[in-house]
């Protein structure tokens, strides 16, 4: 698995890929949508995976001493790795803003708890999709990430539209009570995430069994 | 022995079917897989390694069934599809950091032996590598991890007539010890009558003959005509079964 990942990182991964990591760094701005952040978790896998079709990675991998099946798994390992390390990469940010800039977000939901949580949920359901849909033919990702990324974007929305909602206020704060009270999302969140990205392996290895490379 | 056994490979695309393949290679032997561009040489490969999903057929590699062993049964073979056509911009260096990776068996020592031999520079990036030099670096990492069955398609294709001739002896002593064997497409037949020991030829999709190359060519001898003082060649057994059949 170890390989696998290191393959990725070192020969399939675009340059962009390592800099959208760093993009969780965006919650330190004072005004910012923070849905936004997300959204660059997804076009990372979309540079790289059409990155790798024109350097013929796919093609590469299936010829290592590998299962076909593996070919999948690397890539859904480089994508986990790239969306939980910009989330991690946003915390210490998070956790900063609160004490520089106390007032608050005006133009979206708070880099709180709940964030985190809606941002796994967001990252499964655009996985899901994009990598069931780009492992049908293995080479049509445009098409792909348009189709993935329209649902993500919808759950974008979502998010600021519950966080806007009077009674659901306790979602866009970063007051310790109500984080406290966030944290079931966030635990659905990871749940979600964990056993969606294990249910898009399964699904899109699949897919990609029948595909004639 | 066989170290390769197929049988009855089948694969059908809306314009084209690979019709029942069947064909066998031994220990220490090299096998030229032959036929017209699109004749089913790369199908047949790609099958064989699972790239192209079978239809039907059985492929057993080094007394294993492939499709159950497939991680096993490739960690002993070596592939070569044309030259390194992957990763244009990355240096070979690179490349060859994370394939050592993945094989039990790779030999250090080999892979330096073989990257010397042909003057390759660990520094260079792939695009700056000629088409023979490409081959030839493919040609070094199959060899670095002791595949004892190397599977190669076109392997001589954009040589130069002096690295093919290198290539092709490099093939005999490969195979000098019994231990390994050499699939090879091509359609340039000089290189069969050089080194190959079996022939296949495939024509349309299937198998039109599969046997030891001198009783191979014998067989074909019929397409002689009366102005051929001499016996048929590879080449002229292709042409004329290519030709005969299209009326060209």
């Amino acid at each position: 698995m170890f390989n696998l990942l290191y393959k990725e990182l070192r020969l399939a991964a675009h340059p962009t890929l390592f800099v959208f990591m760093l993009m969780g760094i965006l919650v330190i701005v004072p005004a910012y949508p923070y849905g936004v952040v997300f959204l660059f978790g997804c076009l990372a896998p979309f540079i790289t995976f059409m990155f790798g079709r024109e350097t013929r990675d796919t093609y590469y991998t299936a010829l290592l001493p590998i299962k076909k099946s593996d070919v999948v798994k690397g890539k859904c390992l480089l994508v986990s790795f790239t969306q939980l390390t910009q989330l991690l990469i946003s915390i210490p940010f998070a956790i900063l803003r609160v004490y520089i800039i106390p007032e608050g977000n005006p133009v979206g939901i708070e880099a709180n708890v709940a964030y985190y949580g809606f941002g796994l949920i967001i990252f499964a359901i655009f996985n899901l999709i994009f990598f069931v849909q780009f492992y049908q033919t293995a080479f049509k990702v445009g098409r792909t990430f348009i189709i993935a990324s329209v649902p993500a974007v919808i759950g974008i929305f979502i998010m600021e539209f519950l966080a806007h909602i009077p009674s659901l206020q306790w979602l866009d704060s970063t007051s310790p009570d109500m984080m406290f009270r966030q944290l079931p999302i966030l635990g659905l969140g990871l749940v979600i995430y964990i056993m969606g990205m294990c249910y898009t392996f399964n699904l899109a290895a699949r897919r990609f069994s029948a595909v004639d490379l | 022995m066989n170290i390769l056994s197929v049988q009855g490979l089948t694969k059908q695309y809306p314009s084209f079917t690979l019709q029942s393949v069947s064909f066998s290679l031994s220990y220490g032997r090299i096998m030229g897989l032959i036929g017209v561009n699109g004749a089913g040489k790369t199908t047949t490969l790609k099958s064989i390694l699972n790239m192209v999903c079978p239809d039907d057929g059985q492929i057993e590699m080094l007394g294993r069934s492939f499709p159950d062993n497939e991680l096993a049964c490739k960690q002993e073979i070596g592939v070569v599809f044309g030259g390194v056509d992957f990763y244009q911009h990355k240096k070979l260096r690179d490349i060859t950091n994370v394939t050592r990776r993945f094989y039990t068996n790779w030999d250090e020592s080999a892979y330096q032996k073989y990257m010397q031999e042909f003057n390759l520079d660990e520094l260079k990036q792939v695009k700056q590598l000629s088409a023979g030099m490409r081959v030839k670096y493919s040609i070094a990492l199959a060899l670095s991890h002791h595949a004892k069955l190397l599977i190669f398609d076109e392997p001589t294709s954009g040589l130069d007539p002096v690295s093919r001739d290198d290539l092709l002896v490099l093939f005999r002593q490969l195979i000098k010890d019994g231990q390994r064997s050499i699939l090879f497409s091509t359609h340039i037949t000089s290189d069969l009558e050089k080194c190959a020991d079996d022939i296949t030829y495939i024509k349309k999709g299937k198998v039109l003959a599969s046997a030891e190359k001198e009783s191979f060519i014998q067989s074909f001898q019929h397409l002689k005509e009366p102005s051929d003082s001499r016996g048929l060649t590879l080449e002229e057994v292709m042409l004329r079964t290519e030709r005969g059949s299209n009326n060209v």
